[in-house]
């Protein structure tokens, strides 16, 4: 890890409220203060790096996607809005979005193809609890149909659109996109938390 | 599509599992409607639970402060076209590339070694400097144009011929959100784009000086603070200095 990270500040910031604390450090970010852009690095880029690796499964791929995040957040950071999630929520669905862009593109679908998995539902769950850390979410999981946990998992973990979901599971597009709704209000339900 | 099939598609957006018509359809909606917008971050907040902590990757940091570095100071590196010849506009085609925001927007802005030639200031307070700025004005010799989109003007650069410089922002200059600011850049008779000094995002009038050459000016939207190399968000050009 680079000796210039602001440890010091970055221990007041754990203190304070989760809201405060992402406002302020995109706050810094806006001023052109890499220690804020390097405090918020080491805290969430582990977490930015899987959800594109979950996504691409290329490791490479990932730390690009991380770096096109990181860089993002430095030069336009009022596209945060801290009124409307956390900065951890806000940085995972750049990643995401960036991680799908780049599996839909024609250059890594074969790579893709080959990652999902053929026989769909049974190695699709099997997928989904050996990513699935800590007892909550793994409770909000068990909460869900199966087929919900499934459609919920080739779109977020695989980056299918809900058409490609519904060939995969062999179900109406219709049912792909009402499971994947009942899914989401389901966890939404479960992992919601209060902000600080 | 009504409301409720909107609605019913926020999720499936949630996991960027919509493409096409759908996408844009539901993109266009939350604009426009709190209520999915509140769904969709309560969506993207449970999301983010999946995705457990873990440590940061290794040298993607360096990679990121290269890439800032770089893009800092090397305007080439970004994805901006080429740069406008200006000496070459300004053999005759000037009003007409003067008119073409799209020929603005190309404007690349080079990077010096010292960012700020000139420097910014107001610190005489409002009034005086406007007062000041009148005065310039009425000097013989001294450069007087508008900053103007689409004919309206929005700030008038005067520039005095000792170097004395005043910007004096008209009431149809918007204000910026805070996070970004205007900044005043000096097109010399290199073409080369050298700032000027940073206004704030909700500019009084303010004096530089230069005394350097000078065949224009520009003024862009940044993010808060200034940057050294403008991405070319031009709120409006002037040449002819």
């Amino acid at each position: 890890m680079p000796a210039h990270l602001g440890l010091p500040s970055q221990v007041t910031l754990r203190e304070q409220p989760e809201r405060e604390r992402d406002s302020t450090l995109v706050e810094g970010i806006a001023r052109s203060d890499r220690a804020s852009l390097e405090t918020v690095y080491r805290e969430f880029s582990g977490a930015v790096k899987t959800t594109a690796w979950r996504v691409l499964r290329d490791d490479s791929l990932s730390e690009d996607v991380v770096q096109d995040v990181f860089v993002s957040l430095w030069k336009e950071p009022g596209r945060f809005d801290p009124d409307r999630g956390s900065l951890r929520a806000f940085l995972l669905t750049l990643a995401h979005r960036r991680a799908v862009d780049i599996v839909r593109s024609e250059q890594a679908r074969t790579r893709r193809e080959e990652t999902v998995p053929e026989s769909v539902a049974g190695d699709i769950d099997e997928e989904v609890w050996a990513l699935t850390v800590g007892e909550k979410v793994r409770s909000a999981l068990s909460n869900l149909a199966d087929g919900e946990r499934q459609a919920i998992a080739l779109a977020y973990l695989h980056g299918l659109s809900y058409v490609e979901v519904a060939e995969k599971l062999g179900a109406p597009e219709g049912t792909v996109k009402s499971r994947i709704r009942s899914g989401m209000r389901k966890l939404s339900v479960s992992l919601g938390e209060v902000r600080t | 599509m009504t409301h409720e099939e909107l609605n019913a598609l926020v999720a499936t957006y949630s996991v960027d599992a919509l493409q096409g018509e759908e996408l844009i359809a539901v993109e266009t909606h939350l604009e426009g409607c709190a209520t999915c917008r509140d769904e969709l971050d309560s969506f993207r907040q449970a999301l983010a639970q999946l995705v457990p902590d873990s440590p940061a990757p290794s040298k993607v940091w360096e990679r990121i402060v290269a890439e800032i570095d770089a893009t800092d100071a090397n305007p080439a590196s970004t994805d901006l076209p080429a740069p406008i010849d200006l000496a070459a506009e300004r053999g005759g085609r000037r009003s007409g590339w003067l008119t073409t925001m799209a020929a603005v927007a190309a404007l690349v802005f080079a990077t010096l070694a010292i960012v700020q030639q000139a420097t910014i200031s107001n610190l005489t307070g409002d009034s005086a400097v406007a007062l000041a700025a009148e005065r310039a004005a009425a000097e013989p010799g001294a450069f007087v144009e508008n900053f103007e989109v689409e004919g309206v003007a929005v700030a008038r650069v005067i520039l005095t011929t000792d170097g004395r410089g005043f910007v004096v922002p008209t009431d149809d200059l918007p204000a910026l959100p805070t996070e970004r600011a205007y900044q005043l850049w000096v097109i010399n008779d290199e073409n080369l784009v050298i700032s000027a000094g940073v206004l704030g995002h909700d500019p009084t009038a303010a004096t530089f000086t230069w005394t350097g050459t000078v065949s224009g000016f520009a003024l862009t939207r940044e993010i808060a603070g200034g940057v050294i190399a403008s991405e070319g968000d031009v709120v409006s050009v002037i040449t002819g200095a």
